[in-house]
């Protein structure tokens, strides 16, 4: 039997500016009736991200995942207009693309073969008769579309309510934070081969507010630091750690980031010596253009600052020592499917190209020397809320108690929860 | 040119394993030569290059030493406490030999047990290269059988 969910005075939150404490309730990680409420309150609602242009970039060509509890195909017609629609065929509802990616001119149902182009047009079916005339004219039995799919700088976003605002309203103040990333190219980024899909048993918010945890790093990724000082040339030469330091904006809507000085190399654009010489001209060439498309101190902002990008509710852009699109959904309470790729410049030198992967997978694969121990953290979170009968609250105050926050408090965790409350009190 | 029978690359496959399940991982990263590479390529793109594509691992010698070297760290927080390990290997074949160089290929299922059980199916490709009695890995390319890393959620362990 489900317990009545006990909101508190400000909803699933505690929200204390007297006494700088910031409290949610366990239960918001473990409650069917929470998963069910989000589903509809929040995964119904909001824009989310569904691909990257540069992943379907001639006519016909698609993907098809998860997006939002929902099985959805994102295509490019033949006339190279990028739409997305409901993976279940209007006859019977099997899912008629069950290749993740792809370039056809018609999905044909395997069931009874029934066929559709990349807009989603039902144009035919192999009977000669039991259809009256006209029975599948004016789109009636065309694939459903998804009701909203817009794009902000090649970033795909899809929205099942009709009624729903615009994108860019929407993104607010992380439009710019994309801006940043889509900047870092004169003719466009581009996601790279290689994806790493895997999941954690944790609540997908677990994993939120992990992607921007500046507070962690040195608990948690210890053995990564360790590595690094055992590995000659990943650090600039003249770094300085206090430099780190950095800062933590809301974005709006329950966006933020936080963004701080990066101690190793960028590959738009800071060169450190384990990419050695070739590479340093590579770097320095990315810089130049940078700074002349965009002045120097927007190009010295994008080069030379890590920004850990979290758009709600379940869209995470690291632009750190390799940029990765993250994107992850609940399955259950407790078990998520994350995907995650890498983008990069579509101009990038094959010798940068090489160390922006190869960095990439170090520090933000589920292979690497870190995210593996990000895993359990949020695996242990997970079952530690087995205690919730008694123990009820998680504290997420660090940083309150200043006008502003530093990369490595928790102002970007509170603009999550705060809007994720607003719209679960709703 | 010396013909290396099938028992004898068995041996070494088995030493190896042997190394991992028991956690000597000390012992384990020096079966490796200096230009050495352990590879697990994408899952939808096994002969992917690892110049350009994005990897699941990448190691080269130095990083597949430290990566060796993290396990031994109660740092490692996902492998403390350590989970066990056991692989299971079979059919070996070589599929070419040359006198500095013989490619191996086999199938190898490595179970991770910690709280649940996690199962890595795989395909290996290895380049070994004669030392003495024995040989060295100059290549270990391990293709999951897996749709995704899931599950498993993670490589923490070595395969």
């Amino acid at each position: 039997m489900n317990m009545p969910l006990e909101r508190g005075p400000d909803g699933f939150i505690r929200d204390d500016h007297q006494n700088s404490e910031f409290l949610v309730q366990r239960k918001a990680f473990t409650s069917e009736e929470v998963l069910a409420a989000e589903r509809e309150k929040i995964f119904s609602t909001c824009w989310l991200y569904a691909a990257h242009a540069s992943e379907i970039p001639e006519a016909n060509d698609f993907v098809s995942r998860k997006i939002g509890g929902r099985e959805v195909v994102v295509a490019r017609d033949a006339d190279g207009n990028i739409g997305a629609f409901f993976n279940t065929c209007t006859h019977r509802g099997a899912m008629v693309c069950r290749e993740p990616s792809g370039n056809s001119r018609a999905f044909v149902c395997p069931y009874h073969g029934w066929t559709y182009d990349t807009s989603g047009a039902m144009i035919g079916q192999p009977a000669d008769g039991g259809f009256p005339d006209g029975f599948f004219d004016n789109g009636k039995k065309d694939l459903t579309k998804v009701a909203h799919c817009d794009v902000y700088r090649d970033f795909i976003f899809v929205n099942f309510d009709a009624a729903a605002g615009g994108l860019v309203e929407y993104l607010a103040d992380a439009a710019d934070m994309i801006d940043l990333v889509a900047d870092q190219s004169s003719i466009g980024m581009e996601v790279t081969e290689g994806r790493h899909d895997y999941s954690m048993e944790a609540n997908w918010k677990l994993l939120l507010e992990n992607s921007a945890d500046g507070y962690h790093a040195v608990t948690a990724h210890a053995s990564y630091f360790d590595y690094l000082q055992a590995t000659n040339g990943t650090f600039r030469a003249d770094f300085n750690p206090t430099d780190v330091g950095g800062r933590c904006y809301s974005l709006g809507n329950g966006h933020a980031v936080i963004e701080y000085g990066a101690p190793w190399g960028r590959p738009v654009a800071q060169w450190v010596p384990q990419w050695g010489d070739e590479g340093k001209v590579a770097v320095d060439g990315m810089m130049a253009g940078l700074v002349e498309r965009h002045g120097e101190e927007r190009a010295r902002r994008i080069a030379e600052k890590n920004r850990n990008i979290l758009i709600f509710p379940n869209l995470v852009i690291n632009d750190i020592m390799a940029l990765t699109i993250r994107t992850f959904q609940p399955i259950s309470t407790g078990y998520l499917e994350v995907s995650a790729v890498s983008l990069a410049p579509k101009e990038e030198h094959p010798d940068v190209r090489k160390y922006r992967q190869y960095n990439f997978l170090e520090f933000l694969g589920p292979a690497g020397f870190a995210t593996p121990d990000d895993v359990e953290m949020l695996q242990i979170c997970q079952m530690g809320y087995q205690n919730m009968p008694e123990v009820v609250w998680n504290d997420i105050s660090k940083g309150m108690n200043r006008a502003e926050n530093s990369g490595d408090d928790e102002l970007q965790m509170r603009s999550f929860w705060r809007r994720w409350n607003e719209l679960m009190s709703a | 040119m010396a013909a290396y029978s099938r028992g004898q690359v068995e041996e070494f496959l088995y030493y190896e394993a042997d190394l991992l399940d028991s956690w000597r991982m000390k012992e384990w990263y020096p079966l490796y030569t200096e230009d050495s590479e352990y590879l697990v390529p994408p899952i939808e793109n096994p002969d992917a290059d690892k110049e350009t594509a994005l990897f699941i691992i990448n190691d080269d010698f130095h990083r597949l030493t430290q990566r060796a070297l993290r396990l031994t760290k109660k740092t490692a927080h996902v492998e403390w406490p350590r989970s066990k390990v056991r692989h299971l290997i079979s059919n070996v074949r070589i599929v070419d030999q040359q006198p500095t160089e013989i490619r191996v290929e086999y199938n190898q299922v490595v179970y991770r047990a910690k709280r649940g059980m996690d199962e890595f199916v795989c395909h290996v490709k290895q380049t070994l290269v004669p030392d003495g009695d024995s040989f060295k890995i100059k290549s270990k390319r391990i293709i999951l059988d897996l749709h995704a890393l899931r599950p498993q959620g993670q490589i923490s362990i070595i395969l």
